[in-house]
């Protein structure tokens, strides 16, 4: 009767959210979220040193759906790309264990590729010209400040979705020009925007819009120099 | 629409039950669905991956467009609303307002689900910012809010105001969210599919 309707438009849309949760569940590659399935991994093993933690997991289980609690809230590898904050810039952040790398630039002369480590969830990264990035890693986002060559920027940007776009993420090209060493470094954002800049000697001072990347081909071409691109990925650990 | 067309409307012990004693059964329902969320949210660890919508460039344009239609469907039950409430001058409600106010506040919700999921799934609860924390908060509270406008809304006997104000309680808490979402992406990242 019509009494029961509201109920029956609840219980349609609880329905719903949890044949999503599953589907997407069984979407997901097991080998992706690797701090999901390190978490999955420590709760099957009932002598692991994350007992306490599972201890509390049942009080818990108020939560709408099972899921195993987690023993560590940062991946250990994860690839972060997006627009800075004001749109000026990109910047990506690729995470592979303790080690990262990061790249800033705003299509033109201000760009920095920076390196250091993870301790926690905190990054410190450090690049030629005092480009240097600080930021903290949450799960999905990574938030911070980055400054290259004197201009600073704020970002909190997610992690790359490959499952959008297949192309989408950092990617990197060196060639020797005239006795010169470039390099070139592309950010590929879902949406299928690209932004990237060319640093025209070994010194990393002195940098240029960079020609577009063909992301068909992972090619770029400058006059009839024919840059080859590999992808900078925590997750696959290329370029690291 | 399948029990017999005889069947009395209220049970009469229930008219007897205080307004108060009538909410505070959906009102602890409610709360525990948007805790539930929330706690949900917090100890699930995100994965940041979801499954996408062909004919969209990323979740979050997905996630954005279904904001957005819910939003839309959500107006037109605030005016659906204001019609059978007689609050417009001169309109009197025609027969079907009832069922585009049903209507349009079904599709508003399930236009709201796959959002919901994705963002507990993938993106979890978060705190970095106080449009994410804004966000996180509200996105859970809007569907213990709707649980609790759900629950009672087939209660007879319930002073006048009490439906209004659920209605317009779910509302202002669904603009709140797309304000601190879609609103955001098309304003950061432009307006795209």
């Amino acid at each position: 009767m019509k009494r029961n309707t509201p109920l029956i438009t609840l219980l349609t849309g609880a329905a719903l959210g949890v044949v999503l949760l599953i589907s997407t569940m069984l979407a997901t590659p097991s080998s992706a979220p690797l701090n999901y399935s390190a978490a999955a991994a420590s709760s099957a093993a009932p002598a692991s040193s994350s007992a306490p933690a599972e201890s509390s997991a049942p009080a818990e289980s108020s939560a709408p759906a099972e899921s195993p609690a987690p023993t560590r809230t940062t991946p250990t590898r994860a690839d972060f790309a997006g627009r800075v904050g004001g749109g000026g810039g990109s910047v990506a952040v690729a995470v592979h264990g303790d080690k990262a790398v990061a790249y800033v630039c705003n299509g033109s002369t201000v760009e920095g590729w920076m390196r250091g480590t993870v301790q926690g969830d905190k990054l410190v990264l450090t690049g030629k010209n005092k480009t240097h990035l600080t930021a903290s890693i949450h799960t999905g986002t990574v938030t911070g400040d980055v400054e290259a060559h004197g201009t600073d920027y704020s970002f909190s940007v997610p992690t790359v979705s490959k499952s959008s776009s297949k192309s989408s993420g950092l990617y990197q090209a060196t060639a020797v020009v005239q006795g010169k060493t470039i390099k070139a470094g592309w950010i590929v954002l879902g949406d299928g925007t690209q932004i990237g800049s060319l640093e025209t000697d070994g010194s990393g001072e002195n940098a240029v819009t960079a020609p577009k990347l063909d992301v068909a081909t992972m090619t770029a071409r400058i006059g009839n120099v024919v840059l080859h691109a590999v992808p900078v990925s925590g997750v696959t650990g290329s370029g690291f | 629409m399948t029990a017999p067309p005889t069947a009395p409307w209220p049970v009469p012990r229930e008219r007897t039950t205080s307004t108060a004693a009538k909410l505070i059964v959906p009102s602890l329902i409610g709360a525990l669905v948007a805790l539930g969320l929330g706690i949900y949210g917090r100890v699930h660890s995100p994965t940041g991956i979801a499954i996408n919508i062909a004919g969209f460039s990323s979740p979050g344009t997905v996630k954005s467009w279904l904001a957005t239609g819910a939003t839309l469907f959500a107006i037109v039950q605030v005016g659906s609303a204001l019609v059978m409430y007689g609050k417009i001058p001169r309109v009197t409600a025609p027969e079907w307002i009832g069922g585009l106010h049903k209507w349009s506040g079904r599709i508003a919700f399930l236009l709201a689900v796959p959002v919901a999921v994705h963002c507990l799934y993938a993106l979890g609860f978060q705190q970095y910012s106080t449009r994410v924390l804004l966000h996180s908060v509200f996105g859970c509270l809007f569907f213990g809010a709707f649980t609790v406008k759900m629950l009672i809304l087939p209660k007879r006997g319930l002073p006048g105001w009490v439906l209004p104000v659920a209605g317009a309680v779910v509302f202002t808490i669904l603009v709140v969210i797309w304000f601190t979402s879609a609103y955001w992406f098309f304003s950061t990242f432009g307006i795209k599919r």
